[in-house]
């Protein structure tokens, strides 16, 4: 649980309790208490949402608790609900940051998942550093991947290259498919690497990366994977992705692949033959 | 408008079968001629409660069966079930969960979306009936795509969260937080995928319709416009057009899952957005004049939202979120059976209170099931229904018409821009305008928080915005513009001292080298527009260009002049208005102006803040931190915008302001309204078109004599009216550098 209350104190405005029991739109801190009783996802977010507008001082410290909640959805529409309430967003990043520098697997986790999901563009530099940390669990790894995923700023590239060098392929997977999402990028070049990965995941997903970004220089790896790869998803990504590139190189592989014994290999790799260039 | 059935008790609805359709002989019921159904069998779940969640990966029940496809043949409740889609398909299929599909119009084949396991997307795949064969259509795999149907001409046509616009992050819904849906298109070999222009937030549950258009619910957002509409397009996605909802024809927040009944006529979802597992009451909305031929109802003669009306067919099932009652329950989709005035439909349908935060309180999902339903006499049939899985969307398996193909003139002279503009735009069913007051339309581009923003860009609740220019209106009414394809657009008709007169309430996009071109300015939409060129003054004028071929992140300018700014960024124009024009001799903390503060206070605990009048550049002090957003916000922003008012409304907190002049006010600007913000008819801007001159907009003395320039006049309209925000891509903080 987070220790902010005697920040959250400052906040005079914030002793505005909301005694309607139906205020905002319909909802209540008496209610989203309800709804974590529960133990329903479904009931939580619904709750949390209802209060989007809500001036309720007992709600803070409710989904507060909700930012360390074990399930992802619960922590991002809690951070979700911070980040409508800008100014207490901001008083909460800054534990959150604490939590990334010194935290457990899952404080990082859960502060990574907030910062990101809240757009703190601050919190990049941080987010770098700690990706960078010896002693962090798979869990945490994913959150900063994602975090900086959804941040979409240049400036987490270095969380991606360092998580595409992960040992856990989940991590190597995440990283790659982020890298194609973050404003600006520009080169493929580090994901290619990874269309060797003793993962299929990891190759799947690194297939689909570069075939996107139009990176030509992955046609001949491409072309080897799209008719051996053991892993039928990733036959096909890379059938899709030579079919993006257009390379006249690739014609031999995909009219193999387009007998593929797998369907989803089949007519994406029909279809890249007729787009090649 | 609006016709209620007489309201007949359903009772427990489980009533029998018979009578309802026993199969294969045509006397005994609506379903007499239907040898199969197919049902979409989902494990049941209760995480779709929002209409736009299209996320949602479930592949097993809890006693392992899959999702599936499955044909219920005959169509009775004694009917053999056959598992026709995926246990056959291969390994690849062992974990697919599939939320939507379409029949083929010759019954062969049928297309769904299907997700092969929880680290990969939405995808579309063929299924043929024949053999049973599956086979996956290229789409991109880190996207998803959901809804499909078939088109004519070999074509399918989809919504995805795929990017037409190379570089550019798709849009994301600021409230449901879902990355937005897109309509786009491919053929059924697995060519020529096409992506459509986009709307601001998500567009979704394509259906066909008889006259070759498709219709599909939006969501509309723009300031206080919140609510999904059903629109129209060709099957090339280009000419948008309103189809039901709005101009007060809604019957509900959002009308979902259209399906044509008979020409201008169809049964669609009522409900709200949130918390209605994507389900509601049932309409009958007719588009246009009903026209009745002996059990033939339809609704084709003046279609337009104006003359659409509705009949309620479940009047006691809720149109908005609330629970709904035992007995009554919810609708997820139906389709009609006949276009009798009270169709018969076959129906998905749960029980009790089919709402996801009291069915999740109590561990419970929704309980879909098949019926016939007799909208006559208001009785339901089953059918169907596997308590572990939501039965829905059957659809007979039989061949259906195919309709024409439509489509939209290209002009490839556009170079990839799209062309807008208006035949007249005087001519309007929303506004009535004095004729030669309108000088110019302007056009802003919309964008969400996707571009590097945070959540709010001010406290108005509207989204990102830049001013693309101004195409000034000819003699005969008309005007036209060149601008970039596959944007969100939203349009004002602006008078000669730049302010609006007339905000359109929508986000419009349009195609590469599309011309959209409309009659008038929202002009009654049972009236053709056919577009002569050289018809118009505009015509032959040619287009005013507006960025048309600039790339997204060019669109913004850190010139400022009237004709050249875009983005207008709170602290790097507005503010420096009130710099350099000595505001704050008076309006700065020291408040030598003398203005009296208002509070606002909570009745229940008694606590209150004060607030001043005060232009600084200044960081909000922390006790406004719930009512006064960003921590960026300034002190002037906030006493110009004001607080959030959708937090002091929804908190019960009270406002008090005093009545004499010199008491500091709410705000000072009505988004979308610079002409009645009371700032501008203080300082009384100076004329703008089509030459800056010191001529002022009304006849009241300027405040302070003010000398502001006409330029900077233009910075302040022009924020107020692109819904008065604090950020714009000139200095949005996910652009730096960090």
């Amino acid at each position: 649980m987070k220790t902010i209350s005697m920040k959250l104190a400052a906040v005079a405005f914030l002793a505005l309790a909301a005694s309607p029991a139906f205020a905002g739109k319909g909802g209540s801190a008496g209610q989203i208490k309800a709804a974590i009783q529960s133990g329903s996802v479904d009931a939580i977010t619904a709750e949390i949402e209802r209060t989007e507008s809500l001036t309720c001082s007992e709600c803070v410290q409710l989904v507060t608790n909700l930012l360390e909640d074990n399930r992802y959805s619960v922590r991002e529409v809690a951070a979700w609900w911070f980040a409508k309430r800008p100014a207490l967003k901001d008083m909460v990043a800054t534990t959150m940051l604490d939590d990334l520098q010194s935290g457990s697997t899952i404080k990082v986790r859960n502060a990574a998942d907030f910062l990101g999901r809240t757009m703190t563009y601050t919190s990049l530099p941080a987010l770098r550093a700690t990706m960078h940390r010896d002693n962090l669990g798979t869990d945490a790894k994913l959150a900063l991947v994602r975090a900086v995923s959804y941040i979409g700023n240049l400036g987490g590239n270095e969380v991606l290259t360092t998580a595409m060098a992960d040992s856990d392929a989940s991590v190597r997977a995440a990283a790659a498919t982020a890298w194609r999402d973050i404003l600006g990028q520009t080169s493929a070049t580090p994901v290619a690497g990874l269309l060797t990965d003793s993962d299929a995941g990891v190759r799947a997903a690194a297939a689909t990366v570069v075939g996107g970004m139009g990176h030509v220089a992955a046609a001949a790896q491409l072309e080897v994977m799209v008719v051996g790869d053991a892993d039928p998803v990733a036959r096909r990504n890379a059938a899709w992705a030579l079919g993006k590139l257009g390379q006249q190189s690739s014609r031999v592989a995909l009219a193999k692949a387009s007998t593929d014994k797998s369907g989803l290999v089949r007519m994406v790799a029909r279809a890249s033959l007729a787009s090649l260039k | 408008m609006k016709t209620y059935m007489k309201t007949i008790a359903i009772g427990t609805a489980l009533l029998t079968a018979a009578g309802a359709g026993c199969g294969g002989d045509e006397d005994t019921g609506p379903l007499g001629n239907v040898d199969s159904l197919i049902v979409l069998q989902r494990p049941k779940r209760n995480d779709m409660g929002d209409i736009f969640q299209y996320t949602s990966y479930k592949p097993k029940t809890e006693s392992g069966v899959n999702a599936r496809l499955i044909k219920l043949e005959p169509p009775t409740a004694d009917g053999k079930q056959t598992v026709i889609c995926c246990d056959q398909a291969g390994a690849e299929f062992a974990n697919v969960d599939i939320s939507g599909y379409d029949i083929d119009f010759d019954a062969k084949r049928i297309v769904f979306s299907g997700k092969l396991s929880g680290s990969t997307n939405y995808g579309l795949f063929i299924l043929t009936l024949a053999d049973g064969s599956v086979e996956q259509v290229p789409t991109d795999p880190a996207r998803d795509y959901v809804s499909p149907i078939f088109l004519p001409g070999d074509k399918i046509m989809f919504t995805t969260n795929s990017i037409v616009e190379a570089g550019a992050r798709q849009h994301r819904d600021e409230y449901e937080r879902g990355t937005t849906l897109q309509l786009g298109r491919i053929s059924t070999d697995g060519t020529g995928e096409e992506l459509g222009a986009r709307n601001l937030s998500h567009r979704t549950f394509p259906t066909l319709m008889s006259d070759g258009r498709v219709m599909f619910t939006q969501w509309d957002h723009l300031g206080g416009m919140n609510a999904g509409h059903l629109m129209f397009v060709n099957q090339d996605m280009t000419n948008l057009r309103e189809g039901f909802g709005k101009e007060g024809t809604g019957a509900s927040n959002s009308v979902l899952k259209a399906t044509e009944i008979s020409a201008g006529r169809f049964v669609a979802i009522a409900t709200a957005r949130n918390r209605t597992i994507q389900a509601g009451a049932l309409i009958d909305v007719k588009l246009g004049i009903k026209k009745t031929d002996g059990d033939t109802v339809t609704a084709a003669e003046r279609q337009s939202e104006a003359n659409a009306t509705y009949t309620d067919l479940t009047p006691d099932v809720p149109h908005g979120n609330e629970p709904s009652a035992d007995t009554v329950g919810r609708y997820y989709d139906a389709f009609p059976l006949n276009a009798k005035d009270k169709p018969d439909l076959v129906v998905s349908w749960a029980n009790g209170p089919v709402e996801s935060s009291v069915l999740g309180a109590a561990g419970l999902e929704a309980d879909f099931g098949v019926y016939l339903l007799d909208t006559k006499n208001n009785q339901r049939h089953p059918l169907l229904d596997n308590p572990e899985m939501w039965d829905i969307f059957p659809r007979p398996l039989q061949e259906r018409a195919v309709p024409g193909i439509s489509g939209s003139s290209i002009d490839p002279a556009l170079n990839g821009q799209t062309m807008i503009g208006s035949m007249d735009v005087y001519q309007s069913s929303l506004k009535t305008f004095t004729p030669s007051s309108i000088y110019g339309v302007r056009v802003m581009e919309g964008f969400s928080s996707e571009e590097g923003f945070p959540e709010m860009f001010g406290t108005t609740m509207f989204e990102g915005q830049a001013n693309l220019g101004v195409a000034r209106v000819q003699a005969d009414g008309s005007w036209l513009a060149t601008v970039p394809s596959n944007v969100p657009l939203h349009v004002q008709a602006v008078d000669v001292f730049g302010m609006s007169m007339f905000s359109e309430p929508v986000w419009v996009s349009g195609r590469k080298n599309e011309a959209r071109v409309c009659g008038g300015c929202h002009e009654a939409r049972d009236k053709a527009t056919i577009i002569d060129p050289g018809q118009t003054d505009a015509f032959a004028v040619g287009p005013t260009p507006m960025y048309g071929l600039t790339p997204r992140a060019q669109r913004k300018s850190m010139d400022f002049s009237r004709d050249k700014i875009m983005g207008v960024a709170w602290d790097k124009t507005v503010q420096k208005v009130f710099d350099n024009n000595n505001c704050l001799s008076c309006h700065d903390h020291n408040n030598a102006a003398g203005m009296q503060p208002y509070t606002i206070t909570d009745p229940v605990t008694g606590t209150s803040v004060a607030w001043t009048f005060n232009l600084e550049n200044t960081p909000l002090p922390a006790a406004f931190a719930e009512i006064g957003g960003e921590a960026a916000f300034t002190s002037s922003y906030f006493s110009i915008a004001g607080p959030d008012m959708e937090a002091i409304e929804k908190g019960g907190l009270v406002v008090s302001t005093c009545t004499a002049a010199n008491c500091t006010s709410l705000s000072y600007a009505s988004p979308e309204d610079s002409r009645g913000s009371k700032i501008i008819k203080a300082l009384n801007p100076k004329r703008q078109f089509p030459t800056q001159t010191n001529e002022r907009a009304f006849t009241t003395t300027p405040h302070q004599n003010n000398n502001i320039t006409a330029d900077e006049f233009y910075q302040l309209i022009l924020n107020i009216d692109m819904g008065l925000n604090f950020y714009a891509r000139e200095n949005g903080p996910g652009l730096n550098n960090y």
